[in-house]
């Protein structure tokens, strides 16, 4: 049988840079992170501290968890929902309402999830009809940030009991039940992505759309469940982060939206879709709550804070498409 | 024409490869002012590679160009219109959302950026008088024309540029015969001014019409120059064709199985006629036609994603569902497009997840993917195809075109298909791939599969196809077996069917 070899020479060498270029990818920011640990635990006194540690997982699980899901519609060439800030408002302020209202936090939580889902759908159907999701984003978080506003008077919504925060609270030998609803998360959304059908057409159609759609592929489906994917990890981590909190407010968490969608690029799924995994997406919000920490610790004030980690970010996610591009070739 | 005047460009000893691919070997034409002259070949012959190089795109490996008896380095699309050489797109590259006097502007210098929407459509109008398109508002968006308008627009723009040498690289494609007509007498016209024209075409009839001379392209070599006055279609078919159907192709079904597909008054939008189509169990069934003549629509049809304004199209008996991929691929329909890059393969994605990827449901259970069950399958359908089993993680992105291609149409296998509808089967696929894809298609039509392939190829067509039928402009024009068909006749058929008097 005629076998498939490239143009014989040469072949072997170049799949093998590539070999290489694509594992420094795969690898560099774990690779980073261990770095970076390194060298804080050294300069930093007070960082390699149980305290620390905790707060770094801590601020992870809201930004991992979200980053997750949002990982599923990048995956899917529908590049990011930017409506992040305004409903996890519209979750935190359900959760704290059904919550308190029925006197029972888990009749809270499904609550908050349920209408990140009803969201999401409304936010999937629209770029399923073939609109731009940027534009569809941005619009919708405008939206629910204004009804969320209208509807709470801007005022604070605060947990009248402390019952409320027992998500946050809970640990299980000091460690807070949202780091292991994290790492829970992550699994379900890797499997989600990398091991079911749907999870397999979320990456195809992100490879080509085109292709996709002759191969029978639903692009209103596929984005639909992209969208759902998102939503309950919003849901979930909306609950999370108010359990933490115990009150919100219309305006709350400005930075959320962008921090995810940070994780998502520093991770290293391609913004235009099909290449990637949640898991890197929760590696990359790690290394952003690390350096932010550390900032934190070293007493860096706010502004310098966003402008480092801006800076950071660009610089990352230029290498990293530049190594996929080289090793694409 | 003045025969004794001097060439106004003169290519010599031409030679260009890409790769391991010859595209020109010693090519030479020459050409006089006020002369036409028509390149004509099959496609993948070279007529478009001389082009390019002659209007700076490419450079030639080897050879020398002169215009006016003086060497000219064609090395950029600059150079060659400094030199006087201006091309007419078969693309159009005029701006939808401007205006027809703001296109004839774009892209050179003759006007001030300072001149008004006033100025600029009376400079135009003069511009717009020599296409005949003296009646046109220079305010007009150019996407309000008719196909035809904007290409003269488009010749406009280059007669704006005043050159010396015009080439057309197939401007009458697109066009209806009426169309045809208003460009062949711009051309003429160009002509009699003293410009020399080189004139690229599939279209035999215009050649007759309007060409001095003729240069033929037969695998990158160009034939010597013809006076038009000698020759007539049959003489120009031979002369393009020049070889004999080798053993390429295999054997061709004994006998035909039952009817599997047939389409009842099918009427397809962007096709003009209805077709009519019968295909059997074992039967490669060939459409062959030009650019525009509606092939295309009939095979996205049948495949669920061209829109069907009337008529049915039955599968094994029962009505076809044809709206959309997903039934159609229930059904059994597998297709295949012509262009694999832009909707056959993922590129990104490995042969093992291109491969199934229009059957991953019959690999799941409750919606988890059975890895082992997804690979055995896919490793079937590689060795099928003659892919290399062990590279299934390879990304498709990475293989020769040969290869990818044997993967955009080794994927279908996977749904069991009763009828493979495939597009262009072969473009740019090199010979050794090209044979084992026809053996492939031979094979699976022995298995007892439908299988209709659709190529602008005639040779291809011929060779491998039980029955042909023939579309030319939107029409069905023939459909009778591959046996009563000779090769110049085909491509008679599909060129030019009457155009020609003689």
């Amino acid at each position: 049988m005629t076998t498939v070899q490239g143009s014989a020479i040469g072949f072997q060498e170049r799949a093998g840079i590539r070999r290489t270029l694509n594992a420094i990818r795969n690898y560099s920011l774990p690779i980073l992170i261990a770095l970076v640990y390194i060298v804080a635990s050294i300069l930093v006194p007070q960082f390699l501290t149980f305290e620390t540690i905790r707060a770094i997982l801590l601020a992870t699980s809201v930004t991992g968890i979200i980053a997750a899901g949002m990982t599923a519609i990048t995956l899917s060439g529908n590049l990011f929902s930017l409506g992040v800030t305004a409903s996890v408002v519209l979750s935190g302020v359900i959760y704290i309402w059904v919550g308190s209202a029925s006197g029972n936090i888990y009749i809270g939580a499904i609550a908050a999830i349920f209408a990140a889902l009803v969201v999401g759908f409304a936010q999937g159907f629209i770029v399923g009809l073939g609109l731009n999701p940027v534009v569809v984003t941005l619009a919708a978080g405008a939206i629910i940030y204004g009804a969320t506003a209208i509807v709470t008077g801007g005022k604070v919504v605060a947990a009248q009991s402390r019952e409320l925060g027992r998500f946050a609270t809970f640990a299980i030998v000091g460690i807070p039940l949202p780091v292991f609803v994290l790492v829970a998360f992550t699994a379900v959304a890797w499997f989600l992505t990398e091991r079911t059908k749907i999870g397999r057409n979320v990456h195809l159609l992100g490879f080509n759309k085109l292709t996709a759609r002759n191969s029978g592929i639903s692009f209103m489906g596929t984005t639909i469940w992209a969208f759902l994917i998102f939503s309950v990890g919003l849901g979930v981590a909306a609950v999370l982060q108010v359990s933490q909190t115990l009150q919100v407010q219309a305006d709350n968490f400005p930075e959320l939206t962008m921090n995810v969608v940070a994780a998502v690029l520093v991770g290293g799924t391609a913004v235009t879709g099909g290449d990637g995994s949640p898991v890197k997406s929760v590696i990359g919000a790690l290394f952003i709550a690390t350096i932010t920490q550390i900032m934190v610790l070293v007493g860096v004030p706010q502004g310098t804070r966003y402008f480092v980690l801006g800076v950071v970010v660009v610089v990352l996610v230029v290498t990293l498409h530049l190594l996929r591009k080289a090793g694409s070739r | 024409m003045n025969s004794t005047a001097p060439y106004r460009l003169e290519a010599t000893g031409i030679f260009k490869s890409y790769g391991a691919v010859s595209a020109l070997i010693d090519v030479h034409i020459a050409l006089r002012p006020g002369e036409v002259m028509a390149l004509l070949g099959e496609n993948g012959a070279g007529k478009s590679t001389i082009v390019k190089i002659i209007s700076g795109l490419v450079s030639p490996d080897d050879g020398t160009i002169q215009i006016d008896g003086e060497d000219v380095l064609l090395n950029s699309v600059n150079a060659s219109q400094a030199a006087g050489i201006a091309v007419v797109q078969q693309e159009f590259s005029t701006v939808g959302t401007l205006t027809v006097a703001e296109n004839l502007v774009l892209g050179q210098r003759g006007a001030p950026w300072w001149w008004g929407p006033r100025k600029l459509n009376s400079s135009a109008k003069a511009i717009l008088a020599r296409v005949g398109l003296a009646d046109l508002d220079p305010s007009t968006l150019i996407e309000k024309l008719s196909v035809a308008e904007m290409q003269l627009v488009e010749i406009a723009r280059v007669l704006a540029k005043d050159a010396k040498i015009v080439i057309f690289d197939e401007p009458t494609a697109a066009l209806s015969d009426a169309e045809i007509e208003r460009v062949l007498k711009v051309v003429k016209r160009l002509a009699a001014e003293g410009r020399s024209i080189i004139y690229v075409t599939h279209r035999l009839g215009e050649v007759f019409e309007i060409a001095d001379q003729v240069v033929i392209f037969r695998n990158g070599r160009s034939q010597p120059s013809m006076d038009v006055a000698e020759l007539d279609v049959d003489k120009v078919v031979t002369m393009m064709i020049g070889r004999e159907l080798g053993d390429l192709y295999p054997q061709r079904s004994e006998a035909l199985g039952e009817v599997v597909l047939e389409t009842r008054g099918l009427k397809v939008a962007g096709m003009r006629g209805e077709v009519n189509l019968k295909l059997h169990r074992g039967e490669i069934l060939g459409l062959t036609g030009q650019l525009g003549s509606g092939t295309t629509e009939i095979m996205k049809a049948i495949a669920g994603t061209e829109d069907v304004l009337a008529g049915t199209v039955e599968l094994d008996g029962a009505p076809l569902d044809l709206h959309g991929r997903r039934r159609g691929i229930l059904s059994g329909v597998a297709y295949c497009s012509p262009d694999r890059k832009k909707d056959g393969i993922f590129r990104g994605a490995t042969i093992r997840q291109n491969l199934s990827s229009p059957w991953l449901r019959r690999v799941s259970r409750l919606g988890v993917v059975i890895r082992k069950q997804e690979n055995n399958e896919a490793v079937r359908s590689a060795s099928h195809f003659a892919i290399d089993q062990t590279r299934m993680n390879a990304l498709v992105g990475n293989l020769s075109g040969g290869n990818q291609q044997k993967v955009a149409v080794g994927k279908w296998l996977g749904i069991r298909p009763r009828v493979l509808l495939v597009e262009e089967p072969t473009r740019g696929v090199d010979v050794g791939a090209r044979a084992e894809i026809y053996a492939q298609l031979r094979r699976l039509c022995d298995s007892g599969v439908g299988v209709i392939v659709s190529s602008s190829d005639t040779n291809e067509v011929l060779g491998l196809s039980d029955t042909i039928a023939t579309f030319y402009r939107g029409n069905q024009t023939a459909h009778k077996p591959a046996g009563e068909w000779t090769e110049p006749e085909l491509v008679r058929e599909v060129m030019h069917r009457g155009e020609v008097a003689k």
